[in-house]
């Protein structure tokens, strides 16, 4: 239990600032393509 | 979904790069990139959220996808000097024309439509009317549309899955995004290939 804890806390100590930084520039651009774009998927608005 | 396949393959172009050339990927230094957030809210209610999209009248989800783009054309704008951004303003530009000059919504072109659907299917549809709550588009014939050649009119290549219809722009918007994450930012030192 012990071992599994220290585990995770080395894990998340391995997220930084940049991991973040990346995590919030995939969403932001997720977001500007989603909201830009316009494409018809015709196989899955139930027509 | 697929405009969301190039931001992917951007990301893991530039991190593929970056690790070949031992130095490390970082992204691309978006400015006021909390007005993408804020730009993408309107048509989040108006297109993706269930509960607000199924009551929410045409008129208004009409508005919310012409502000929403605006917003988003000037965030793209006042990042104009990052790579890829002018494939993006220009792929923005010219859906946001299309669809404003055809009455708030991207239009369909009913030829191409017609070479994935039949024409009973197009038909309980109706010409002018929106494909359905989750769509921005509506079907019109390509005689009615202004700036045809900006509408939603190219099939995607049986290759993919998924059949759907896009426009030039939306190409355009996939290039920019891919460049984007492909670039990242100014090249670090090779002391950290971490990322």
């Amino acid at each position: 239990m012990k071992n599994t804890f220290e585990k995770i806390q080395f894990s998340l100590t391995k997220i930084n600032k940049t991991h973040l930084q990346i995590l919030w520039v995939l969403i932001v651009l997720a977001m500007l393509v989603l909201g830009a774009g316009a494409p018809e998927d015709v196989g899955g608005v139930g027509i | 979904m697929i405009l969301l396949v190039a931001v992917i393959l951007g990301w893991l172009t530039g991190w593929g790069l970056a690790r070949w050339q031992g130095r490390s990927w970082l992204p691309p230094d978006i400015k006021f990139s909390v007005f993408l957030v804020i730009g993408f809210l309107p048509q989040w209610l108006a297109f993706y959220f269930e509960p607000t999209r199924r009551w929410m009248p045409d008129q208004i989800a009409s508005f919310c996808l012409v502000l929403s783009q605006a917003i988003l054309l000037g965030c793209v704008f006042l990042n104009i000097r990052l790579p890829g951004m002018p494939f993006l303003l220009l792929g923005l530009g010219g859906n946001l024309l299309v669809i404003v000059a055809n009455g708030g919504f991207m239009p369909l072109v009913a030829e191409s439509a017609l070479r994935l659907l039949s024409a009973d299917v197009l038909h309980s549809i109706g010409f002018g009317a929106r494909i359905s709550h989750a769509s921005k588009d509506i079907l019109l014939m390509e005689s009615a549309i202004r700036f045809p050649w900006l509408a939603d009119r190219f099939i995607a290549p049986p290759i993919f899955d998924q059949r759907f219809i896009y426009s030039i722009g939306d190409v355009s918007i996939a290039l920019g995004a891919f460049l984007l994450l492909a670039t990242g930012r100014k090249i670090q030192s090779l002391s950290n290939p971490e990322m």
